[in-house]
């Protein structure tokens, strides 16, 4: 046994002195991986790491066992926490959402995106403009005249979420003004809209799916930098003249000071994890649109959200500058 | 019509009687009787924790099983407000009040046998009325916006008067003290934090279930001590089925035949309306019955009817939010929203159309609940002696067993201690409270309530331009808006005419 074990060193220690790849990427992996969910079981976040999960064991991707832990509380602030905690630790995973642009903003974390190894941007979470299908605004041009003419209420869930920050780009863009009325929960925002009490609601397209296909609300706009797989009749906000885009990152962060070997080898791998009927089974029952971005890429996205975010949340004075 | 409800009752009886169904059916049920059974692990936890159990299953048994969790954890939940005056959940709080003082009075059989007739009765009638009414009633909930919801959140406030004791004046410090709480956390208009002190963990703001284990667990417990219970010898309680006093008797069900009914009308009616159902469902139902007793003085001190009437409408509103959940889409508690996410990772599209994709799965899901409440109603009366077995073991053996329940239960609700520590702080608030006679339910519900009154009213105030008008213009809010001026007029109407009587009895 031992022999046989020396020989197996040997002939690693000679393999990669032969290719002159770093050691990590050989052994690698070799310990069982820890993929930290920062939320509760059953939302977004969750359903994104799984799938991930799921598809890494379908197809053998990862060579070890996976183990998947919830650390839920203060809107990703503890789950993150502790993953940027793990600096050095090849062996963590989490995924990003929109409290992981928001959340350092609004709170006093110690932790902003900054904190993470980016790997990749595997999907984007964009926002609709929705209106009732028995509303006078046909498309959004009516309804930024029906906006300059008089008055509109926009609803949307939280005082200080992405969905305000889409509704803000929005009227910056068309130079309109509203009133925003920030909605607890995505069910309240829904009855907000068919009972009548606002005009339009900015919101997540799971949301509002079962509503859209049933033909009692109608979707406007869009607002990422491409049509929505799920929705292609809705055209984007830049489409139609509005030059904005705004979406919120479903990717996948290792935390700090890896080796850039282990950072190549995971957006290979991710690479492989998105190019499977799984993968895209997801993005459409979720109403995703997959337009993935890596690496440094990945990591200039998460600067210029959390740029864009911020200088809302200062414009509406929800933080100070 | 009846023969369409048939058709579809009997297709969802061949998915939910179906071996495999009925086997994850009883799993279900009684997991969610287990999940009750822990103060603090209220149902939306418990079915979000055993959420990865039901991988490897089909959709539609996945999701009978979760929403067995669900309406199950409804029966359990009671268990500990009646023995040891702890509720799991806001929807419970009301069942403490008349629940405990029958527990000490001697009566914790018939009661517990009582509030798992009630919990079937409401279950039941909910189911029905799911069966006949889903559709339309969908149109109802749909047609409420933030006005209409504010003033129902409205009389739910109003109604607290009649749970907060003989102390009218304590029991409204008890109520500010639960609005107090509510401000901590984000300010809904502008996003600026308040009384967080830069707290990642108290942005969301302090959450009611923590404080509900202090206030009511730990300060019963700490009461009790005071009062020596601990250096008491054991009761020895006998309870077995053939014991005359284990079953309610003749007077309990003359005296509740109504109760039941109204209980689970109220409660279905507050179910279906998103929002926190079974919470307002409870508290109106109590008033209620209060309000149409005869001799409302008997209440706090250990009627039957005080817990038979929040315990049938706590679980018709489990199965009133249904409605809006299979019919629209929109979930109208914690644990519906955690059971959406269950039907969207099992990749069924909820929404108006999920009934016309998908009838299998709805009409299995609903004859299921109709399965699972005749299920839980066995569970429950089997299970009751073991139950009541507890108040046989010494109270000073009791005390740290309860400690240990209420803090795992604080601390699992974010798995974080900051909870433990609200637990800690929340527990010597509710001794001082039940010391000088305040009201923990008050602080509580005002809680719940408050922190939901303030978000809807500043939406409709928003919506109007800074005015009222909302709250007469549109139709629903202008009739709520009456019931609410009604509420408030006609007893001090009442009060100024008895005083004119007198007078008018004196000058003669």
């Amino acid at each position: 046994m031992i022999m046989r074990r020396t020989f197996t060193m040997l002939a690693a220690a000679a393999a990669s002195a032969v290719f002159a790849m770093p050691a990590v990427a050989e052994d690698y992996p070799s310990e069982r991986l820890t993929y930290t969910i920062a939320f509760g079981p059953g939302g977004g976040n969750d359903r994104m790491s799984r799938t991930v999960v799921d598809i890494l064991r379908k197809y053998e991707l990862f060579d070890n066992n996976i183990v998947v832990e919830n650390r839920e509380g203060g809107s990703g602030a503890v789950g993150f926490s502790y993953v940027a905690g793990k600096a050095g630790d090849p062996y963590r995973l989490t995924s990003t959402s929109g409290n992981f642009i928001g959340t350092p903003l609004v709170a006093d974390t110690d932790w902003t995106f900054a904190d993470f190894t980016p790997i990749g941007l595997l999907a984007s979470d964009a926002m609709l403009l929705v209106v009732r299908s028995d509303s006078d605004f046909g498309d959004v041009g009516a309804f930024v005249d029906a906006a300059k003419a008089g008055r509109v209420t926009i609803a949307g869930s939280g005082s200080a979420g992405p969905e305000r920050v889409t509704a803000a780009l929005f009227a910056n863009a068309a130079g309109i003004e509203f009133e925003y009325v920030p909605i607890g929960s995505g069910g309240e925002l829904v009855t907000a809209l068919t009972s009548g009490s606002v005009d339009a609601v900015v919101a997540n397209p799971s949301e509002v799916s079962g509503q859209l296909e049933a033909g009692t609300l109608k979707a406007l706009a869009f607002s990422d930098t491409a049509r929505s797989t799920n929705n292609p009749d809705v055209p984007t906000f830049m489409e139609l003249g509005y030059d904005f885009s705004f979406s919120l990152p479903r990717g996948v962060v290792m935390p700090n000071d890896l080796d850039p070997a282990v950072q190549d080898w995971w957006i290979e791998t991710l690479k492989k994890v998105i190019d499977t009927p799984e993968w895209e089974e997801y993005l459409v029952k979720n109403g995703m649109s997959g337009n993935p971005i890596w690496g440094d890429e990945f990591a200039a996205y998460l600067e210029d959200t959390s740029t864009k975010y911020r200088a809302t949340l200062v414009e509406i004075g929800a933080i100070q500058e | 019509m009846l023969a369409e409800i048939a058709a579809n009752l009997s297709l969802g009886l061949s998915v939910a009687a179906s071996p495999e169904g009925f086997l994850f059916l009883v799993i279900g049920a009684f997991l969610g009787m287990i999940v009750g059974l822990f103060p603090g692990f209220g149902p939306a936890a418990g079915i979000a924790v055993l959420i990865p159990m039901t991988f490897g299953l089909t959709p539609t048994i996945a999701i009978i099983m979760l929403a067995g969790i669900y309406y199950g954890s409804m029966y359990g939940g009671t268990i500990t407000s009646i023995l040891i005056n702890t509720p799991g959940e806001s929807a419970t709080v009301a069942s403490t009040i008349d629940g405990y003082p029958l527990a000490q009075k001697g009566r914790a059989g018939p009661a517990l046998v009582m509030q798992a007739i009630a919990s079937f009765f409401g279950g039941t009638i909910g189911v029905i009325l799911i069966t006949a009414l889903a559709p339309s009633l969908a149109n109802f909930a749909a047609s409420f916006g933030p006005s209409e919801y504010f003033l129902i959140i409205a009389v739910g406030l109003l109604m607290l008067t009649t749970m907060m004791g003989d102390n009218k004046f304590k029991g409204f410090i008890s109520a500010l003290i639960g609005f107090a709480i509510g401000t901590v956390g984000v300010d809904v208009m502008s996003g600026q934090q308040r009384y967080t002190f830069g707290s990642a963990e108290l942005i969301g703001g302090v959450y009611f279930v923590a404080v509900a284990i202090g206030l009511f667990g730990i300060g019963e417990l700490l009461h009790c001590i005071l009062n020596g219970q601990h250096r008491q010898p054991a009761k020895r309680l006998r309870v077995s089925f053939r014991d005359k006093e284990f079953w309610p008797n003749k007077q309990d069900y003359y005296e509740s035949r109504w109760t039941f009914w109204r209980g689970s009308a109220i409660g279905f009616i507050a179910g279906v309306l998103p929002g926190s159902g079974a919470t307002l469902g409870s508290i109106i139902g109590y008033s209620v019955e209060k309000k149409v007793a005869k001799d409302p003085e008997k209440f706090g001190k250990g009627e039957m009817r005080g817990l038979v009437a929040p315990e049938a409408a706590n679980n018709a509103a489990s199965a009133g939010a249904m409605v809006p959940l299979l019919s629209l889409g929109i979930p109208g508690s914690g644990a519906t929203a955690v059971l959406l996410g269950a039907f969207l990772m099992w990749g069924l599209q909820p929404g108006p159309l999920l009934i016309v994709n998908d009838p299998e799965f709805v009409w299995g899901l609903i004859a299921s609940m109709y399965l699972g409440n005749m299920i839980l109603i066995a569970m429950s009366i089997f299970a009751i002696p073991l139950f009541v077995k507890f108040l046989d073991i010494p109270y000073v053996n009791v005390v740290p067993v309860i400690v240990l329940l209420c803090i795992i239960g604080a601390y699992a609700i974010n798995a974080s201690i900051i909870e433990t520590w609200i637990l800690v702080l929340s527990g010597l608030v509710g001794f001082a409270m039940k010391s000088y006679g305040y009201s923990p339910a008050a602080t509580v519900l005002a809680l719940v309530l408050g922190s939901m009154a303030e978000e809807t009213f500043l939406q409709t105030y928003i919506i109007s331009q800074g005015t009222m008008n909302l709250f007469w213009q549109r139709p629903v809010s202008l009739v709520l808006s009456i019931i609410l001026l009604t509420i408030i007029i006609v007893p001090i109407a009442m009060t100024l005419l008895k005083k004119k009587d007198r007078a008018n009895v004196g000058n003669a």
